[in-house]
């Protein structure tokens, strides 16, 4: 046995990379409250100060600085510290702090672009290099076909990973430091190997090359720590050193990839593991182990990529989606809430509010009561976590899953994702009335079919024509994911990410719907009220005169919300029918960003009474402004959507006003927790929490400077406020907050 | 048995009514009430046709929430005045004790104490009371009434052993003064059914609902009482204890 794993419980994973059996075999159940936790050292506050000046100037450019000259890699940067002599965690993705990188892998256009957005300009030497080097983004358009480029154009799928990287793939990052990248690396070889014993297929010869390139960048990683002053070949043999050893992993997939999201998984409970044997062996006090997590978090706020303004769009204020995964339920019945979970909470304190990391709870009703509550008060306190249902994710997940992005779920270092963005079901509906032509730019995208006459719609006419255009864009929007795919497999490879998964890896698939508020109440309209569609001078309907009452999606009323129920259920039975690249189980979410605010510009006005322009509600939220039962007769609606077909989550954001969730902090806390324990035991998959007035979010549109920190959880992830741009702001404090008069 | 199921006259639903009770409450607000308050912030419950409900109608929809209610919360029924449709307020209190959730009773004790009012008030967990104004001339002048079924009621609870809660909106320029919570306090003192005694500051939110309806808003221009204002008056009134538990 390695010295590094002395006063460790042994277990199958001695003898092969195993983390979660270490984990179940070692980790201390916490059920105690938060009355145990430190706050920051003077250390920290110094260096939080010299950040907090740091993201000031960078708030006012923008960008803090861009290296034009050098193209991210693995080891491309000389180190970079916050401050050499006081970083107790070293490593940044440049040589300085906030300093932004060159990442032309997946799309070289879209890195020019943002350098000339902040006002840098790519160096000559890169654009030579580059113009005999083949990207991501050119290998898709080589494959494109028209219908895919003119459903792209006209928004019906948006924000496709085609010029950018994929993200939402998390290496076990946890590996190195209980293994050491030797033993990895021994293991990779020996898993090539048998590769060579099989027959040369196209399948087998791509896995290969995969794992050559994995093993390069895992050398490559041993070096890059070289350059800190750290060997990490060998385990991580203390708390500090499992930190580090985990986070240079982190580092070295956020300086190769710059993917929407790089989240770092599960790590609280495993980490906690080190620091309990340190204090038990007299070699750490709480205030350090606090420190550690703290001194973390810090560089993990740091994180940055370049992007375009145009991107900023689609996924507002710069979120880079370090996700984190706390607490849940062991599949042993135990539940995996430790000391450390709560001090990760606790950064939100000592470092301030933070969009992030994306810290997320897993929730189960089996969570113990203290850890439930100090959520609810951080929630309360900083509008900065999210909640997910353990008790849904399990199941299908088992007990070492971890979150990519805002709601994805994925069984770490076993299961990675092919991200696919989201299609606009919306759209369709407009498309299918239209005969399959775009209402904004009169474009035929879809086959020609039956174009609806003026006056009022018939709903079993338009639920069939609906039908057959949602079935046409399943099936084009699986061979356009498989397209993207497959040329990011071979031009942008995650080498680093992908060697901390086991060589046979599971893939998803992950499609995602916009929209569904607006499509769900249109088509209630069309069957519960009058709904005349209205032509314009081209001959295409683009407006609507709907005469009656109808059911709205947030109500918790089961008309419209089998409506709702329905699109997701058959559009994932219309999903599953295209086979997918490289044998890629398909999933699906309901979730926006903030693209709703995109989606809902590129559509036409919708039968809802929606009018052509106007945002979407986002992610899986009823619209703004319809649900007028309150907040849980809004919260039942969602939890209707059957996970089991959305295995890729279902986000749902909410906001409520401090006054209405209860008389004082305490009563605030317990209403906080009795609620989310409500919304999730009708297993409903995930919620945003915001507790704030709207008049503050006003305020600080008007006023930016007076809240600098000002964090609200949009769709999945959390932003700062000032980083939105105005639509944006408009559309997040139009959206219904829940408040009592 | 009557041949159609009686059915109850509802303005409108809050599923998340966090405020009129104990932990998390589903509240059902019923049309109709004797008052005219002049402070009132929801005219539109007044009088009118709102939606009909069974019982098993709005059973049907309070088991939606009962995830929700934990060891502490339920329904909160409110108005308008709940007590104008005491009968059928009876017949739900039975109903919701079949699944197990607790009912209080939001009400402004201006209805006299009939058999079904009775029924009604004894079958709530809790009833919550509003006190408006601490003598008959005070309710003549601002709501159009009188006290003594409001003092009827309070002492309905107290021989038959209903927790009370009692509520006073207090407005600026009418109630805001410290003699005024004495004579407040004077009136709810030795009521050992009283656990407690909350001030509410009047707002002007309502106000919409006004110009809505078309009704001359008598409080026109009247400012919001200020918070700090009300925990003034709030602490002036629990140093005189008098509910059961000071």
């Amino acid at each position: 046995m390695n010295s590094e794993w002395q006063g460790f419980k042994k277990g199958n994973w001695c003898k092969k990379i195993d983390v979660r059996d270490f984990i179940v075999r070692n980790y201390t159940p916490y059920t105690g409250d938060s009355s145990f936790l430190s706050g920051p050292t003077g250390r920290t506050a110094e260096l939080k100060a010299k950040v907090d000046d740091l993201l000031v100037k960078e708030a006012e450019k923008g960008v803090l600085d861009v290296d034009t000259e050098n193209v991210a890699s693995i080891l491309t940067f000389a180190p970079g510290y916050i401050d050499k002599g006081k970083d107790i965690i070293v490593g940044l993705q440049t040589d300085a702090p906030l300093k932004r990188a060159i990442n032309p892998f997946a799309g070289k256009r879209m890195s020019e672009k943002a350098c000339e957005a902040y006002g840098y300009k790519m160096s000559d030497l890169i654009k030579t290099e580059f113009r005999y080097r083949t990207t991501h983004n050119d290998g898709v358009f080589r494959v494109y076909t028209d219908e895919m480029r003119a459903a792209r154009h006209v928004g019906v799928i948006t924000g496709l990973p085609d010029a950018y990287a994929r993200g939402r793939i998390i290496g076990d990052y946890r590996r190195i430091a209980l293994y050491g990248m030797d033993y990895l690396i021994e293991c990779k070889k020996a898993d090539k190997k048998e590769l060579g014993k099989n027959d040369m297929t196209a399948e087998n010869i791509q896995l290969i090359e995969d794992v050559q390139k994995q093993l390069e960048f895992m050398e490559q990683l041993k070096q890059m720590a070289a350059q800190y002053g750290f060997d990490i070949s060998k385990p991580a043999a203390n708390a500090r050193e499992a930190v580090q050893w985990l986070y240079f992993g982190y580092l070295g997939a956020v300086k190769e990839q710059n993917g929407a999201a790089n989240s770092i998984g599960r790590i609280s409970t495993f980490l906690d593991i080190y620091i309990e044997r340190d204090i038990k062996n007299g070699v750490l006090t709480e205030q350090g182990a606090q420190e550690l997590i703290d001194d973390l978090v810090l560089k993990l706020r740091l994180v940055r990529h370049l992007r375009t303004p145009e991107y900023n769009d689609l996924f507002a204020g710069d979120p880079t989606w370090v996700t984190t995964s706390e607490g849940g339920m062991c599949e042993d019945g135990r539940p995996m809430v430790t000391k450390n979970c709560f001090r990760m909470l606790q950064t939100l304190y000592n470092l301030g509010s933070s969009a992030e990391p994306n810290i997320t709870v897993l929730w189960s009703q089996g969570l113990p009561q203290g850890f439930k509550e100090f959520c609810a008060k951080v929630s309360i306190d900083t509008d900065s976590i999210q909640y997910e249902n353990d008790d849904v994710m399990r199941p299908g997940f088992g007990d070492d899953y971890a979150i990519a992005c805002c709601v994805s779920a994925m069984k770490e270092g076993k299961q990675m994702q092919f991200f696919g963005a989201r299609c606009n079901l919306a759209k369709v509906l407009l498309m299918a009335l239209n005969g399959g032509k775009d209402e904004i730019y009169g474009l035929q995208v879809a086959p020609e079919g039956k174009v609806f006459d003026e006056g009022v719609l018939d709903y079993e006419e338009v639920l069939k024509a609906y039908k057959k255009y949602m079935k046409w864009m399943a099936k084009l929007y699986v061979n356009t994911l498989n397209i993207i795919h497959y040329m990011h497999d071979k031009y942008a490879y995650e080498r680093l990410m992908m060697s901390l998964h086991d060589t046979h890896v599971e893939r998803l698939m992950a499609f995602g719907i916009c929209g569904l508020s607006v499509l769900a109440d249109s088509l209630s309209a069309i069957k519960y009220a009058k709904v005349k569609a209205i032509k314009d001078e081209r001959g295409l309907i683009t407006d609507f005169v709907t005469e009656g009452e109808f059911p709205k999606y947030g109500n918790d009323d089961d008309r419209v919300d089998k409506i709702a129920q329905w699109i997701v259920e058959s559009f994932y039975k219309e999903l599953v029918k295209t086979p997918t690249y490289r044998g890629a189980k398909h999933t699906l979410s309901i979730l926006t960003i903030t693209s709703n605010v995109v989606y809902g510009k590129k559509t036409g006005s919708t039968p809802d009474g929606r009018k052509r322009g106007e945002p979407f509600a986002p992610g899986a939220n009823p619209m703004h402004g319809r649900d007028c039962e309150g907040a849980l007769a809004s919260l039942n609606s969602v939890a209707k959507l059957d996970y089991g077909c959305c295995q890729d989550g279902i986000s749902n954001t909410f906001s409520i006003t401090p006054d209405t969730l209860g008389e004082d902090e305490q009563d605030r806390v317990e209403k906080l927790v009795t609620m989310l324990d409500g919304y999730f035991a009708q297993d409903a998959h995930h919620l945003n929490v915001n507790v704030l007035h709207r008049q503050k979010l006003i305020d600080a549109m008007n006023n930016p400077a007076l809240y600098p920190n000002l964090t609200i959880r949009v769709s999945g992830y959390a932003v700062n406020f000032n980083k939105l741009n105005k639509n944006q702001q408009m559309e997040v404090i139009n959206r219904t907050f829940h408040e009592k008069f | 048995m009557n041949k159609t199921a009686p059915t109850a006259n509802i303005h409108s639903f809050e599923s998340l009514a966090t405020l009129d009770g104990k932990g998390i409450r589903y509240g059902i607000f019923f049309v109709g009430c004797p008052y005219r308050c002049v402070y009132c912030h929801n005219p539109d419950t007044w009088s009118g046709e709102g939606q009909r409900f069974t019982v098993e109608e709005l059973a049907k929809k309070v088991v939606r929430y009962k995830p929700y209610f934990g060891k502490d919360g339920g329904v909160t029924i409110s108005g308008g005045e709940v007590l104008v449709q005491s009968a059928f307020v009876a017949e739900f209190e039975k109903r919701m004790k079949k699944e197990g959730v607790g009912v209080v009773l939001d009400t402004s004790g201006g209805v006299p104490l009939t058999d079904d009012v009775k029924r009604a008030l004894k079958g709530a967990e809790t009833v919550i009371l509003d006190l408006k104004f601490w003598d008959d001339a005070g309710y003549r002048q601002y709501c159009k009434g009188s006290i003594s079924t409001v003092l009827d009621t309070l002492e309905f609870c107290e021989k038959n052993k209903v927790p009370v809660w009692i509520r006073t909106v207090i407005i600026p320029g009418i109630n805001d003064r410290e003699e005024c919570i004495d004579r407040y306090a004077e009136v709810v003192q030795g009521h050992k059914c009283v656990e407690r005694y909350q001030l509410l500051a009047f707002h002007t939110m309502g106000f919409s609902k006004y110009e809505k309806l078309g009704i001359k808003n008598p409080l026109e221009g009247t400012p919001a009482l200020d918070r700090s204002r009300l925990e003034e008056l709030q602490a002036y009134l629990d140093s005189k204890k008098v509910t059961v538990n000071d």
